[in-house]
């Protein structure tokens, strides 16, 4: 890096009066927090308080679950010394702030596990599931103590990777010492399987055991290839949103775009893959304990949401991602990345919503529906997700400007 | 002009130098055309006004033929042809027919790929005009060639010659069929 190139980042941060300021989103996802708690004290029977606790189950999945992809990202990014997605990985770790709030407002769905056991996930109700052989079998591995202890663990290592990534990417900064990039690539070799057994079991413990019956080896696969779609998604938007701020102005082009647009495309086949997968192996099996899952998401208005989802989730993005000229546009790239994160968000309420029963115990499940509190969850956990982005974004420069292959990814040609 | 000239090839020194040229050569409107470079150079598209390459589309038709045979034959062999019940399942269901028709997808559409690029390429392609030229082993290591075919209507020797002087061409010569 040449002397002049040096001493042109040896300014402090340049100013960024363009973006949002981060007191806004903060206002905005305390108000959807406050409402949401609202719902929860004034609803009118004990199931409409359990449906404001699946709201917000629903909510911190969609947000966590795509700061988990974008966590992947960021060590994919370094294990592979990857060149053209640098200017977009210092976004990235802007976005990694939003673990410990996160963690934060996971905390009630632990602390109701004691309070009130079943309230949400039935078998940490022992009183209720001691007698059932299905759950006797499995209490070592669903006990409300491993159901916290692992969930801590899970925030645990989130927390930590993300902390380790940003302190030496921001240090770089500084010092453009190229000891930082290799520290963060020691970082993802034990970060990426570290992140991929949490998101897999975190799975297990807050999606998975919602049916506590029903097990599928394919969950956590799915889970991660839902985080990484999503995560490319909302990537896209957040560059796309900062380039038209002039932030990101002629650092991000139409080739990073093209790039983003086109592991998309892979993700798409991939989450097709893995969820045909795992729908194809209890078909052919034919186990009940593990059929009824599907079957109960045939009945009902769920039959529709599961052909929207084919269709939705693969379908219309595949065909959408084959085209091209579509991949190097604004428009179209807004489009479908604003509908891969409102069809995961359907996918989460497909995994989620149909754990209710009409009858409170193990009949049908409920009919897909939306309530005020599933958009009030949506948006205050949101809400507090983009205050510690901005937060982060005011506070520390927008690209890393002195990454060793920040030439390289200036230059990116398609 | 003899019957036996193939067009004019011009000797570049950089790729800067050619990627001009280029531009140049496809504003005076040329169709019948190429560059020839040891590696390649981003932006060469755009230079020389290719549109994108057809091979998707033989991809695409491949796939379809693919996953259409696929189902066609398990459905023909299981459920038409002669009917076998296998596990309690349907004669023909597309959930067991579907991972052989991903498999056909992939396998046509690898065809499809390869056989649409030796379509479009008209390959196997055993000799060119311009492996004549006796300067062609410094194109695989340094240097850049345009060359201008005879047959395109805008084609005469003195003006394709005028355009390479013009551009700073580094050697201009004729080429034989």
């Amino acid at each position: 890096m040449s002397a002049s190139h040096a001493a042109t980042v040896s300014h402090a941060p340049a100013e960024q009066p363009r973006l949002v300021n981060p007191i806004v989103p903060l206002g905005v996802g305390a108000a959807g927090i406050l409402l949401t708690l609202v719902g929860a004290f004034m609803a009118s029977s004990p199931e409409a308080t359990t449906r404001v606790g699946y709201s917000w189950l629903i909510g911190m999945t969609f947000w966590t679950g795509l700061s988990i992809g974008i966590l992947l990202l960021v060590q994919i990014h370094h294990i592979f010394d990857a060149g053209w997605s640098t200017i977009i990985r210092r976004t990235h770790e802007h976005w990694l702030a939003v673990f410990f709030p996160l963690a934060l407002l996971f905390a009630p769905l632990v602390v109701l596990v004691w309070m009130h056991p079943g309230f949400i996930w039935k078998w940490t109700d022992i009183a209720q599931v001691g007698g059932d052989i299905l759950y006797t079998k499995k209490s070592g591995f669903l006990s409300r103590g491993a159901f916290t202890g692992f969930t801590i663990a899970f925030f645990g290592v989130w927390i930590w990777l993300s902390y380790r990534l940003r302190k030496a990417s921001f240090a770089q900064d500084v010092d453009g010492s190229a000891d930082h990039t290799r520290a963060n690539r020691v970082t993802a070799a034990y970060g990426i399987p570290a992140t991929a057994l949490s998101l897999t079991f975190a799975a297990f413990y807050w999606l998975m055991s919602l049916e506590y019956h029903w097990f599928s080896t394919m969950y956590g696969v799915w889970f991660f290839a839902s985080c990484i779609r999503g995560a490319l998604a909302l990537t896209t938007l957040l560059c796309i949103y900062l380039v038209s701020r002039g932030i990101l102005a002629g650092i991000f082009r139409k080739a990073h775009l093209l790039n983003l647009g086109n592991l998309m495309l892979a993700f798409t086949v991939f989450w097709a893959y893995i969820t045909f997968s795992q729908y194809f192996l209890i078909w052919n099996a034919n186990i009940p304990e593990e059929t009824f899952w599907y079957n109960i998401r045939e009945t009902g208005n769920w039959w529709n949401v599961g052909l929207i989802l084919i269709f939705g989730h693969f379908l219309l993005p595949f065909l959408f991602f084959l085209q091209h000229p579509l991949k190097k546009k604004n428009g179209s790239m807004i489009f479908i990345c604003t509908w891969i994160l409102a069809i995961i968000l359907l996918d989460f309420f497909y995994n989620i919503l149909p754990a209710i029963k009409v009858d409170g115990a193990h009949g049908d499940p409920v009919n897909f529906h939306v309530t005020p509190w599933d958009v009030t969850a949506l948006v205050g956990i949101g809400g507090v997700c983009f205050w510690a982005f901005f937060n982060s974004y005011a506070k520390q420069r927008c690209i890393p400007v002195r990454d060793p292959r920040i030439v390289e990814s200036l230059h990116l040609h398609e | 002009m003899s019957n036996n000239t193939f067009g004019l090839v011009a000797r570049f020194d950089s790729p800067a130098a050619v990627m001009h040229a280029a531009e140049e050569v496809r504003d005076a409107g040329y169709k019948h055309w190429d560059v020839i470079t040891p590696f390649p150079i981003h932006g060469m598209d755009a230079a020389m006004g290719l549109r994108r390459s057809l091979v998707p589309r033989f991809t695409l038709v491949g796939g379809i033929t693919g996953f259409t045979l696929g189902m066609l034959g398990i459905w023909y062999m299981n459920a038409f042809d002669y009917p076998l019940a296998v596990g309690g399942k349907p004669m023909f269901s597309p959930m067991f027919a579907f991972p052989v028709s991903y498999e056909l997808t992939i396998l046509l559409s690898a065809f499809g790929t390869i056989g649409g690029m030796f379509i479009l390429n008209r390959l196997p392609m055993h000799y060119h005009p311009v492996l004549k030229y006796d300067k062609i082993e410094r194109v695989t290591d340094d240097e850049f060639l345009i060359v201008v075919e005879a047959r395109d209507p805008k084609f005469t020797p003195d003006g394709a010659r005028k355009l390479f002087q013009k551009l700073g061409a580094k050697e201009i010569s004729d080429l034989e069929n």
